[in-house]
């Protein structure tokens, strides 16, 4: 029966190794957690070609659709006779440059489906950050065009259509400016400063951190605004244990008009 | 209980939001426990279906092997119930200290369906002890019957506490729409939570899969015990036994795929980029090993039926056609694994001129993966009929035309399989998926009017001799270890499939992992984990069968009717 029990065993230990061997023999890929992408003011095109590639064949997953040419329209090959991506990208659509077309493509995949293929694309400025979306543009304008895209549209803080009213010449510049797209409108303000990542306001938003519906009922606007510009001034009672949790970068985050009328919509929640 | 806002508050002080396991760190930990713990409730939940289905047959057919055959089942439960509560009280002692900010969040949504589980949980245990230690007192008439109305309930309890389960498990991976990272727990209703977009998928398929599971081991028990057996006639039991074991498993593995594709329709309903993570994305090369595993299982099943044909008086009529089975087999495992959708750098996506090799490619899409499984389906089932008709005539006036039939309706499906794989090519994709459905309505219909057939042609059949259970080459019990390995190596694998395309989220896109193990692991180091997890489970299971041999001796009976055994399932 020895015979037999090691035979059982070396068939078991022969076919989990099997499973294993082979498993490790194909190509290792690896799911990475989305990292801030850190670009400097003087970021070199040839670095933001450089890093959009990373992004393109590693955690954008661009390269699961794209390429195929029956899920999504190929970009790095040929495509039609159209060329590359970068050679047709400017010729898309009327009026629109390689620029603006490829990140509203990205922003906004249904807005230009190309002929033949199903919407299925997901909205890219949602699952990566600002910066790893401009440097797949600039990857993709190096696929047969011209790099344009440069520091200044890449915003610091928050994504900013290369249209958009508040950032011309093709995207947000860095600065305090740019929070929330340089807005004064407190709910904005609030979504792009994470306030309800911890705090709970009119319903919405976690209880990590105080309830703010009410909040004009215990602090005043100039106690609101102490606390805002210096978390670390007052904790409120029963909170003691979170106290240097609070972000304190957001007075240097926000210019003045942001910060008073935050400060006046919270003051005003009585 | 703790208020869900304290519980909060302290998962705000994020040096307290991971805690850190040694040596093997706290993803490998939680990672093992709940893939054993997986294992053995899926062991505890296929077996009782059979056992109360064999137990049924035993009643109403009045063949009391089945009854014994029921009840050995029975007795493999007892201590994997133990098991499967063991580890479970680890995966939440790790989940509770390793991850204690996302099980409070958890907890907060889920908390009386907690409470629930853990009272199912209770009655369903004792629901077994009645089923096992009244098998014997509450052995005639009435009482039989409420004695298998016990393994009914027994089902009940179980099917329902994996739903629960379940529950939070999908949540994980599709939690409703109008769910946020600013959502506060406390305000999500609990029937909001469960009744999320993969809940209902996950459940069927894991009904199912478990039923294949249950079998696998099951087989692997009858084959360790056929091995080890001294006489004739405790080997033809367990050979029996084996088969058995075998033909569950192998029937319900050829439903799993159907309602794999729900469950995959549904993940891209839910969410196109999950979708394409989980079929395109760094998940694309799981696929090529999964197919290689389901080509083993089918390769390994039909062998196991083909070594089975040599001990049935009348099956060497249909030996010669094995080789042409298993030829189809072959291609369809070789199309079936095909790479398609690879993640290659720019470079290498510009050799090829696309993300896949411009001939691989043709056998890569779904259309000839399609194909080719639904042909693999069709030949496993032929097998089966093969087996099935071996040592019998049909004596039916119309058998020559029932058999012209049969051999129609194969013929139709596959055509009908073959002319939407080629034609899908052809059309666009959401045309091409489409044709899925008729693929697999052909070959289901097939396999539903062809067994019809033959249970009207087999009345009266003429006999060729019984079969000579215990005749069995011992490398066909090895078949059935290959199976057993098999089918759990491919359970933790899908499991990784599942989970991992969650990637970076604890709660897809509403509660992110921040832990130094947030990255999802290739499928190399995956690979180990799951291999470590099944030698785990398998030895803990060896454990527990030879507890089981300790405790009680096989429900075995010596007789001649061992030896006689012309009846089978499927006879």
């Amino acid at each position: 029966m020895w015979a037999t029990n090691a035979k059982i065993v070396g068939i078991v230990l022969g076919t989990l190794a099997l499973y294993t061997l082979i498993a490790n023999k194909i190509p290792q890929v690896q799911s990475e957690v989305p990292q801030a992408l850190t670009l400097g003011a003087n970021v070199t095109p040839e670095q933001l070609v450089a890093a959009g590639e990373k992004v393109y064949t590693g955690i954008g997953g661009c390269t699961t659709c794209h390429g195929l040419g029956e899920r999504a329209p190929n970009l790095l090959t040929d495509e039609k006779g159209q060329g590359t991506i970068g050679a047709r990208c400017g010729k898309r659509e009327p009026g629109k440059t390689c620029k603006q077309y490829l990140y509203e493509s990205l922003d906004n995949p249904t807005a230009y489906v190309v002929s033949g293929y199903q919407p299925i694309m997901p909205v890219m400025t949602k699952q990566l950050s600002p910066a790893q979306v401009w440097s797949v543009i600039a990857f993709l304008e190096s696929q047969g065009g011209t790099v344009d895209v440069t520091a200044s549209d890449i915003p610091t803080t928050s994504p900013a259509s290369p249209t958009s009213p508040t950032s011309p010449g093709g995207g947000g510049g860095a600065g305090g400016a740019a929070f929330a797209g340089g807005s004064t409108d407190p709910k904005a303000i609030i979504q792009a400063a994470g306030c309800l990542a911890c705090h709970k306001l009119d319903g919405q938003g976690q209880v990590i951190a105080p309830d703010l519906t009410h909040v004009g009922s215990r602090r005043d606007a100039e106690s609101i605004r102490r606390k805002i510009l210096d978390p670390a001034s007052s904790v409120t009672k029963g909170y003691e244990k979170l106290a240097g949790i609070m972000p304190k970068s957001f007075g240097t985050m926000m210019s003045a008009a942001q910060l008073e009328a935050l400060v006046q919509y919270l003051a005003a929640h009585k | 209980m703790t208020d869900p806002l304290l519980l909060l508050q302290a998962a705000a002080d994020t040096s307290r939001a991971y805690g850190e396991f040694p040596v093997i760190g706290a993803r490998a930990f939680v990672w093992i426990t709940a893939e054993v713990h997986l294992m053995f409730a899926a062991f505890v939940l296929g077996v009782p279906m059979f056992a109360v289905v064999t137990e049924a047959i035993g009643i109403f057919g009045g063949d009391e092997r089945y009854d014994r055959l029921s009840k050995e089942f029975t007795r493999l439960l007892l201590v994997a119930y133990s098991a499967t509560a063991i580890w479970g009280a680890m995966l939440v002692f790790g989940l509770s200290t390793l991850y204690p900010r996302f099980w409070a969040y958890l907890t907060t949504i889920f908390a009386p369906s907690m409470w629930l589980y853990a009272a199912l949980f209770f009655v369903e245990s004792f629901t077994l002890y009645l089923y096992y230690y009244g098998w014997d007192r509450w052995k005639k008439g009435r009482a039989k019957l409420g004695h298998w109305t016990l393994g009914i309930l027994l089902n009940v309890w179980g099917t329902i506490v994996m739903f629960i389960a379940n529950a939070w498990l999908t949540y994980m991976m599709s939690p409703p729409r109008d769910i946020t990272p600013t959502t506060d727990p406390t305000t999500i209703k609990l029937w909001h939570a469960i009744a999320n977009a993969t809940w209902m998928p996950i459940n069927v398929h894991r009904v199912i899969a478990n039923v294949v599971f249950g079998g696998a081991i099951v087989g692997a028990y009858a084959s360790y015990r056929f091995l080890a057996a001294r006489t004739e006639e405790e080997r033809a039991h367990y050979d029996w036994m084996g088969y058995v074991g075998n033909f569950i498993a192998m029937s319900a593995l050829i439903v799993l795929p159907f309602a794999g594709y729900w469950l995959g329709r549904e993940i891209y309903q839910y969410d196109q980029s999950m979708g394409i993570t989980m079929m395109g994305g760094f998940m694309s090369w799981l696929w090529v090993i999964q197919a290689f595993l389901i080509a083993v299982l089918f390769l390994t099943g039909n062998y196991y039926l083909w070594i089975g044909m040599g001990r049935i008086p009348g099956a060497e009529r249909f030996r010669p056609y094995t080789k042409y089975l298993l030829i189809v087999l072959v291609l369809g495992a070789i199309v079936w694994g095909t790479p398609h959708t690879m993640i290659a750098d720019s470079k290498e996506l510009a050799a090829m001129g696309g993300s896949h090799h411009p001939f691989l490619g043709a056998l890569g899409v779904m259309s000839a993966k399609n194909t080719a499984v639904n042909l693999m389906i069709l030949t496993t089932f032929l097998s089966f009929l093969l087996y099935r008709r071996a040592n019998t005539r049909p004596v039916v006036p119309w058998a020559r035309a029932g058999t012209i039939i049969q051999g129609a309706m194969f013929a139709v499906a596959a055509g009908v399989v073959l002319f939407y794989g080629i034609r899908g090519y052809f059309v666009e994709a959401i045309v091409r998926i489409g044709f899925s459905v008729y693929q697999v309505l052909a070959v289901l219909s097939c396999i539903v009017f062809v067994t019809v057939i033959d249970i009207l042609m087999a009345r009266g059949a003429q006999s060729l001799g019984a079969i000579r259970w215990g005749r069995m080459p011992p490398r066909s019990q090895y078949a059935l270890f290959i199976l057993a390995v098999t089918f759990t190596w491919l359970m933790g694998l899908m499991g990784f499939a599942r989970s991992g395309i969650r990637q970076y989220w604890h709660v897809w896109q509403v509660m992110q992992d921040t832990s130094k193990y947030a990255a999802t692991p290739a499928l190399g180091y995956a690979s180990k984990m799951i291999s470590l997890c099944v030698l785990i489970f398998l030895s803990l299971v060896a454990f527990v069968f030879w507890l089981g041999g300790l405790a009680e001796k096989s429900t075995f009976v010596a007789t001649a009717e061992g030896e006689k055994g012309a009846r089978h399932v499927g006879h």
